[in-house]
């Protein structure tokens, strides 16, 4: 475990929050096993054995025969962390609650299936790294308005704006704290690109905010 | 030996429970002090047991009665989802219920404390990494169920809704943690008696699935799920989990205007 991560106590993310995709998937949100699409947020957890650094290798996983993984994907989000006890806030003052921003990188296995929490997929060591660093949040005027990027070995993958999210960070924070009191400290990933991007071993992977900064992550077993 | 975290004269204790030759419970502290009360004072007020939690980890439908009862197949692999420390409380509290729904059940639930970190454990050393057992209860709220990521962090992770303790049971002092007696009451009436016998996959097991995906930790926390015998719980009902040579733990339910106060 990374003892000097800049993550506290939870790391909350946010799946199917790219419009684009809930668009492509609407289809298959009405048959089984979903029945229909989602009415809320749909959240899942890094717990703390995958949180990582800026700079840090990040693991190529194994399956469950002690092999390599076939094919391993990363997404990037905006990075929202609270900066005081965040319980039942409504969206008009949820901003108030954000001490800074950054980039939270998510490496798995390929989404496959949203049905079940994809422990598999998701809980791998250090497969998430937060930084490069932790932005004021009055540094960012309107953090809807960003924009993520990931580039891969010094080629652009992939473009998120925010904009396009199916909610937007003060609806989340306030939804969230409305399930669970957030503390000081605790991340919210609010966004990913709906595609995510593939990654092959030794690749350097750079996931990139403007005014927050670019999280620079390489991965192992090359 | 048992183990539990106290609030008691005004101090937060670390206190460690034995046994006399008389069979009487020796409450002492970590420094070494006798505290002369008794373990159903009031003078007591429990915490959650594990002082630094880390990851939780509960099991979906893993007993076979439970999955039957929801008219599931039994599963093939275990259903893990995980839940953090905001949802803890302990023995004696109070746990909420939302607003506006209408069904709120408890699951008494046997819980192993790992002890000591380890990745790609075999099933027969997994409990070398298992400090002691607990109870916990895990409460759901049908109501906000969606089949993503489900059982949902909607309801499954929110405030108060996972009383443990009162104290966690030394691993040694546990011949074997798939032979015991789980009831849970609701207002002194039974409503759940099964035993951990029924378990799907059981903890060595489970230990073995996800230490193969990823690192345990000291702190971390496995809740095994529950049997057959659900029902809904409103405010005002007194329940009462618990695990025959482990502990019973005691939990008030009260409103979600009561529980939040001021913030509500």
């Amino acid at each position: 475990m990374t003892t000097n991560t800049l993550v506290n106590s939870k790391l909350v993310c946010v799946a199917l929050n790219d419009k684009a995709q809930l668009a492509a998937l609407e289809s298959t949100f009405n048959e089984a096993p979903y029945k229909k699409p989602p009415t809320q947020p749909v959240l899942y957890y890094k717990p703390r054995n995958t949180w990582n650094l800026n700079g840090a290798e990040i693991e190529w996983a194994k399956d469950f025969d002690g092999n390599d993984v076939p094919a391993m994907v990363v997404g990037a989000s905006l990075g929202v962390v609270i900066g005081k006890e965040t319980c039942r806030v409504s969206v008009d003052e949820a901003l108030d609650y954000v001490a800074g921003y950054t980039i939270v990188g998510d490496f798995s296995l390929p989404e496959e299936s949203y049905y079940r929490p994809d422990i598999k997929g998701k809980c791998l060591d250090g497969s998430a790294p937060v930084g490069p660093e932790i932005v004021a949040a009055d540094k960012i005027a309107n953090p809807d308005a960003l924009s993520v990027c990931i580039n891969v070995n010094g080629e652009q993958k992939s473009v998120f704006e925010l904009a396009n999210m199916e909610r937007s960070v003060a609806e989340l924070i306030s939804i969230i704290s409305r399930i669970m009191t957030l503390q000081p400290g605790e991340i919210i990933a609010v966004g990913f690109a709906g595609e995510r991007v593939a990654v092959a071993k030794g690749d350097k992977v750079e996931a990139s905010i403007e005014g927050v900064g670019t999280l620079t992550n390489t991965l192992g077993g090359a | 030996m048992r183990h539990a975290r106290v609030i008691f004269d005004g101090r937060e204790l670390d206190i460690d429970i034995d046994t006399d030759v008389n069979n009487r419970d020796r409450i002492t502290t970590t420094d070494g002090e006798v505290l002369n009360v008794a373990l159903d004072s009031d003078a007591i007020t429990w915490l959650p047991p594990v002082k630094e939690p880390g990851t939780i980890f509960a099991l979906g439908i893993n007993y076979a009665d439970h999955a039957s009862e929801l008219a599931f197949e039994p599963p093939k692999e275990p259903l893990i989802f995980i839940k953090h420390a905001n949802c803890l409380t302990g023995h004696k509290q109070v746990s909420y219920r939302p607003d506006n729904i209408d069904y709120q059940h408890y699951e008494c639930e046997l819980v192993a404390v790992i002890g000591k970190t380890g990745k790609n454990i075999k099933r027969e050393d997994a409990l070398e990494y298992v400090a002691g057992y607990t109870v916990c209860n895990d409460f759901a709220i049908r109501d906000y169920l969606e089949n993503y990521y489900r059982p949902n962090l909607r309801v499954k992770s929110r405030d108060s809704l996972l009383p443990m303790g009162p104290w966690i049971v030394d691993t040694a002092d546990i011949p074997d943690a798939n032979a015991l007696r789980l009831t849970t009451t609701v207002n002194g009436k039974v409503t759940q008696d099964g035993s951990t016998k029924d378990m799907i996959f059981d903890v060595p097991f489970v230990i073995e699935y996800l230490s193969k995906i990823m690192t345990l930790n000291p702190g971390d926390m496995i809740c095994t799920g529950t049997p057959h015998g659900i029902v809904d719980c409103q405010p005002g009902d007194t329940i009462v989990c618990a695990i025959e040579d482990i502990c019973s733990l005691e939990t008030r339910m009260v409103s979600e205007q009561e529980y939040y106060g001021d913030k509500y």
